[in-house]
């Protein structure tokens, strides 16, 4: 029997770009850890950082947000001010002592499937050692 | 030097006297010891009471939303309700008063700014003013020269240098001049704090595992009682996604208001909510806090507050160049990007 850790790993999306290469590398048969619940947003530019909160409060391990290459947004720029905004999030997280490695951000084309595939062993291969996030998982 | 409070009462009355503004919004001696209190002055005879000293640390823009919201609920009704509204601002108020201008939350029509420069004093730390004085019952606190203080107690008056007692935003302000303003009282004086986040670097220089216990041990003591919120001149949305009193649900609440209210946090102080609240408040202050440190200084329990929102100012402006509140017309930080912005972070 395996008994080895198993990371949960919430990742936000794109409709468009990374979603579709997700979709990709599950059709194209190529082998990904099955950790990740994938949540379908219609931009990067849509991720509010209370999903990230939330997400980390109701026990994910890792968050991981995706989006288009930029300029390649379906909305132009939306991925523009996701940067932005989530390099805050990233910052503030660290700030409070939340490991590091346990939030990140990409970019994932529709024809990326090899790229996510990769994306997410490693990030697998990087929550594993952390153990499970106790920190921000809620506790009431 | 120190702006003159003689020059300030003036200028009220005039304002006052002249039937220019609605009201006032200064400081007066409040009734707790020797600090000052916020006043709202009506009449040109009460100008007199105004003061200014290193106790007027309230930041008075935050009155600036109750206005609004009365202005909202009943433009026509009273006669004068188109006279601008006169406000006292220090430097880091003035600040404030420009991101609510940026963000259209105030019209510059409506206010009228009585800018005092802070010059090389500022406000003091009243818990730094404890430590110093220990028991002695202080009477009065007034500016000294050189940016320091003489603060009275029952055994006379002291003189007390100003890195003793000044507050730490104070010490790191770079902009004790008013930005916005219609007139202002007191010199402009150039400071160029050697580092202006300096108080980050001790938590910054901690593990990540001391630093969580560090908040860990701080955001466990909130109690959820809201005061930094309520007093924060940024936090003036009517419905506050950490207050689920608001989102209440009863026997008429439809499948679909449910679906739109979602309850992102509990209000149980339990730390892991606690968390959710600061860190969303942070987010929601990024850009916008101008660090006049009135969170910190309400918390009942003495959270670091500003140790939070002070790093996100500092990132916004290592990142992105951005400073807080120095211009009304330049898009906000989180509705704005560069291409330049960094990535280094995106896989
Ligand atoms: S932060 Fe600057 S402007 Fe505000 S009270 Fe202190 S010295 Fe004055
Ligand atoms: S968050 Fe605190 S320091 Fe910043 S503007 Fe609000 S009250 Fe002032
Ligand atoms: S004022 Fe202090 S105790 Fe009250 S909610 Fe804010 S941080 Fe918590
Ligand atoms: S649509 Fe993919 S990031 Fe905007």
């Amino acid at each position: 029997m395996n008994d080895r850790f198993e990371p949960k790993i919430v990742a936000f999306l794109c409709k468009w770009c990374s979603s579709a290469g997700s979709d990709l590398a599950g059709v194209s048969r190529m082998q990904y850890p099955a950790n990740v619940v994938p949540i379908t947003v219609m931009c990067s530019g849509g991720v509010s950082p209370l999903y990230i909160f939330s997400a980390f409060k109701r026990g994910a391990d890792g968050v991981l947000v995706s989006g288009c290459h930029p300029g390649d947004c379906h909305y132009i720029k939306g991925n523009l001010y996701a940067r932005r905004r989530l390099a805050l999030v990233k910052e503030l997280l660290e700030h409070v002592g939340l490991e590091p490695e346990r939030f990140q951000m990409s970019w994932v084309s529709a024809a990326e499937g090899a790229k996510y595939t990769e994306l997410i062993k490693d990030f697998v291969d990087t929550l594993r050692p952390l153990g499970p996030q106790a920190k921000l998982r809620r506790r009431v | 030097m120190t702006a003159s409070v003689e020059e300030i009462r003036a200028e009220v009355k005039k304002l006052l006297d002249e039937g220019a503004v609605k009201y006032v919004i200064g400081y007066r001696n409040g009734s707790a010891g020797p600090f000052a209190a916020p006043a709202f002055f009506t009449g040109a005879g009460e100008a007199d009471e105004l003061v200014w000293d290193p106790t007027c640390f309230h930041n008075l823009a935050r009155f600036l939303a109750d206005e609004r919201r009365e202005d909202v609920c009943a433009p026509e009704a009273e006669e004068d309700g188109k006279k601008p509204v006169g406000v006292v601002v220090k430097g880091c108020d003035s600040r404030a008063v420009a991101v609510l201008l940026q963000e259209k939350f105030v019209d510059r029509d409506a206010v009228y700014l009585i800018g005092v420069s802070c010059e090389d004093g500022g406000v003091i730390d009243e818990g730094k003013l404890a430590r110093k004085l220990g028991t002695a019952k202080v009477e009065k606190i007034e500016f000294g020269v050189d940016g320091g203080f003489v603060v009275t107690t029952d055994e006379g008056p002291i003189k007390i240098e100003s890195a003793d007692i000044l507050d730490d935003r104070c010490v790191e302000c770079r902009a004790a001049y008013p930005v916005v303003h219609d007139v202002v009282i007191g010199e402009q004086v150039d400071r160029k704090p050697e580092e202006p986040y300096g108080s980050l670097d001790e938590i910054e220089s901690l593990a990540p595992e001391e630093r969580w216990e560090f908040w860990e041990r701080e955001l466990g003591k909130c109690i959820r009682c809201y005061a930094c919120r309520s007093i924060c001149p940024m936090c003036y949305c009517d419905e506050c996604v950490a207050d689920t009193i608001a989102f209440a649900v009863t026997a008429d609440t439809t499948a679909d208001e449910k679906a739109q209210k979602i309850k992102w946090v509990e209000r149980s102080p339990d730390n892991s909510e606690n968390f959710f609240y600061h860190l969303v408040r942070a987010m929601h202050l990024a850009g916008r806090c101008i660090d006049c440190n009135e969170c910190e200084r309400a918390c009942p329990v003495d959270i670091p507050l500003r140790l939070l929102n002070k790093k996100l100012e500092k990132e916004a402006k290592e990142l992105f160049d951005y400073d807080v509140g120095f211009d009304p017309d330049v898009p906000s930080l989180i509705s704005s990007f560069r291409d330049e912005d960094p990535e280094d972070f995106i896989r």
